[in-house]
């Protein structure tokens, strides 16, 4: 009788310490999560200019964009008036694309999926699987740092095995109170493809914000595109209706 | 009119006639395929090199420096009329044309596809490549049209559409902006190269520069030179005429080499592969006239023997075998040659057709029938080698009887 407690704690230690990486996993897992979570928020209205730098032009697009939850969200272009009415749907991993001028909606294959999306450093895959990080990832807090006198998290995600993906792993930062500051995308290899930067942290929508993103191509060194939040709402929910291929064709929202 | 030597050497020779014939008839067998396979090797490269020419790439193509590496739309030729005039003050260029391209989606009412669209002027390109004879269902484009393409027969079964069938097409323009346009299927085109049939579709240039906000700018200007030749020629002509000319400066100039480094390299693969082949040929060959020389000599001890009892010195007797197998090499050669070059002119004119001809030769949309190409250079390589492996072997057997004493030769065979 009396050896029985004794063996339980034992085991409860046993068990409590011995997977100690797993508990960090855990954390780290919880970290991204209430991250996605907080950028994401339960559902959102934002008005985007999207700047895209090369050595010997840039140009401006400014997009219209809601998001529902971690899976669906609708892009539309409404200016340059040349390119008004440009529309891309995302509902889970399936992008469609709309053009006003051909009246023509078409479902993106898969082998374009890495192709770069509206011109952009940002790839069809980046915004398809935008969720993908929660999902197909394994993650590990391998540092703290200290931005601004804040906590920032320094976690590397690896590829579950048989994970549809591209990266060979990923890096995040993120600050203590959820704000993403930096998505690195790091190849096979281990080699730094593209790295996404938030900047200028200010309250948005009602929330403490990055207003500024960066997605650069490691090799290029004056190639780049910003995203720059000019409006954004949190809202509770927005209907399903809005995220159909009609409400592609239509946007008369 | 012969020396003392040369006659001896010629009676030797047809002393024994059926060895001599054979010894003949193997040297010229081995002259005969080396001229045929070397002329088909080279005849074959040109049949290789002009028909995956003709498809697409041109001899040589000018452009701007670095599109041929990241076909980025907006590196241009700006001013494609003033390169175009530079093309046709040069006499060597048989014909010129220009195109644009980008990386679109495709797509039909049930899929889309990622292809290649390209700008043709349709009355230059059919000068140019053999675009309008691959037509293989509906016709070519005409200078007036506007939203008609020619597609690819791969492209448009993956596609699931037909002659007459609207694509809509989504890009990218120059500016950035987005191009999207819907076309009609009026021509399919098969090349037999399937990339090319998968993965491409041809528009009227002005309709392309119109979609995707070009403003008269185009992305190659392709040329072709009279034959290959030339090629060179034009290009260092070209590269000079540019260099001198202003706001020129970023355009380069690249021959089909380096258009399509793929070809040249299985060109290189095959060259190698023949190569193996030759120098087995050579040395069977080589053995067998070794064995003749050797067992004549072997035959021929004791008058050998005799010969230097009444004062021949050892180095008469070498020249004297050397000449006789000279002769019989000579001959061989010359017989090889006459033949191979009928056989391989017969070929030249009537063709060889091949049937189920291979995944490479397809990829390069080669014909059927193929066409040996009779030469200076083929004919003497394959001579040449057979003289020399020949007169290497010879050398053993004649070097050899220099060691024979006189009074054993004589009591030998």
């Amino acid at each position: 009788m009396t050896k029985k407690p004794i063996l339980a704690l034992c085991m409860t230690l046993l068990i409590s310490a011995g997977p100690s990486v797993d508990a960090n996993g855990q954390d780290a897992q919880a970290v991204v999560e209430a991250s996605v979570d907080y950028y994401r928020g339960k559902a959102s209205i934002a008005l985007v200019d999207m700047i895209i730098h090369r050595p010997h032009w840039e140009r401006t697009v400014t997009i219209k964009a809601w998001t529902k939850g971690q899976k669906d969200s609708i892009f539309t272009i409404i200016a340059p008036p040349r390119d008004n009415g440009n529309g891309t749907l995302k509902r889970g991993r399936e992008m469609w694309m709309y053009n006003p001028k051909v009246n023509r909606v078409i479902k993106l294959p898969p082998s374009m999926m890495s192709q770069a999306w509206m011109g952009s450093d940002f790839s069809n895959n980046d915004l398809a699987k935008s969720d993908s990080i929660l999902e197909d990832y394994a993650h590990t807090i391998v540092g703290i740092e200290t931005h601004d006198g804040k906590k920032v998290h320094v976690i590397e995600s690896v590829p579950k095995p048989e994970a549809p993906v591209v990266w060979g792993m990923q890096r995040l930062k993120i600050r203590e109170d959820h704000i993403l500051l930096s998505q690195e995308f790091y190849d096979e290899d281990l080699e730094l493809v593209k790295a996404m930067t938030g900047r200028q942290i200010q309250m948005l929508g009602g929330k403490l914000f990055p207003k500024v993103w960066k997605m650069q191509r490691a090799d290029m060194k004056d190639e780049y595109t910003l995203l720059e939040y000019k409006e954004l709402t949190f809202k509770k929910d927005l209907p399903d209706s809005l995220f159909t291929l009609s409400a592609l064709r239509n946007p008369r929202r | 009119m012969f020396s003392v030597d040369v006659k001896m050497a010629l009676r030797n020779v047809w002393r024994n006639p059926r060895r001599s014939i054979l010894t003949i008839l193997a040297i010229a067998f081995a002259s005969l395929l080396l001229v045929f396979m070397l002329s088909w090797q080279f005849g074959s490269y040109d049949t290789m090199i002009n028909s995956a020419v003709k498809i697409h790439t041109g001899h040589l193509q000018v452009q701007a420096k670095g599109y041929q590496d990241k076909k980025n739309i907006r590196l241009v030729v700006s001013d494609p009329a003033t390169v175009g005039s530079v093309l046709e003050e040069i006499p060597a260029v048989a014909a010129y044309t220009f195109r644009t391209n980008a990386f679109s989606l495709v797509s039909s009412r049930e899929r889309t596809y990622g292809a290649v669209v390209i700008g043709i002027d349709p009355e230059k390109e059919a000068k140019v490549s053999n675009l309008e004879r691959l037509i293989r269902q509906g016709s070519y484009l005409s200078a007036d049209d506007s939203d008609q393409a020619l597609a690819g027969k791969l492209l448009v079964a993956n596609l699931q559409v037909g002659l007459g069938d609207e694509l809509v097409v989504l890009g990218q323009g120059r500016d950035g902006s987005i191009a999207a346009t819907v076309v009609k299927v009026k021509g399919i085109f098969s090349s037999g190269q399937d990339e090319f049939d998968r993965s491409t579709i041809h528009i009227p240039l002005r309709y392309f520069q119109d979609v995707y906000a070009m403003q008269g700018t185009v992305h190659e200007v392709v040329a072709l030179g009279k034959s290959l030749e030339y090629v060179s020629e034009i290009r260092s002509r070209v590269e000079d005429d540019i260099k001198k000319m202003e706001k020129n400066e970023h355009l380069v100039v690249l021959d089909w080499m380096e258009l399509m480094p793929g070809l040249i390299q299985a060109i290189q693969m095959d060259l190698v592969s023949g190569f193996i082949f030759y120098i087995i040929l050579i040395v069977v060959v080589a053995f067998s006239i070794l064995n003749t020389f050797l067992m004549a000599i072997f035959e021929r001890t004791r008058e050998f023997g005799v010969l230097m009892a009444v004062g021949a010195p050892p180095h008469r007797l070498t020249k004297l075998l050397l000449i006789e197998s000279g002769s019989m090499t000579m001959v061989g050669i010359v017989i090889g040659i006459i033949a191979g070059s009928l056989i391989t002119w017969y070929f030249q004119v009537h063709g060889i057709v091949i049937s189920g001809s291979s995944e490479l030769m397809r990829h390069y949309g080669l014909p059927e029938r193929m066409f040996p190409q009779l030469s200076a250079l083929s004919v003497s390589i394959g001579a040449g080698l057979v003289l020399v492996i020949t007169f290497l072997t010879a050398l053993y057997p004649a070097l050899k009887v220099r060691r024979l004493r006189p009074v054993q030769a004589m009591m030998g065979v």
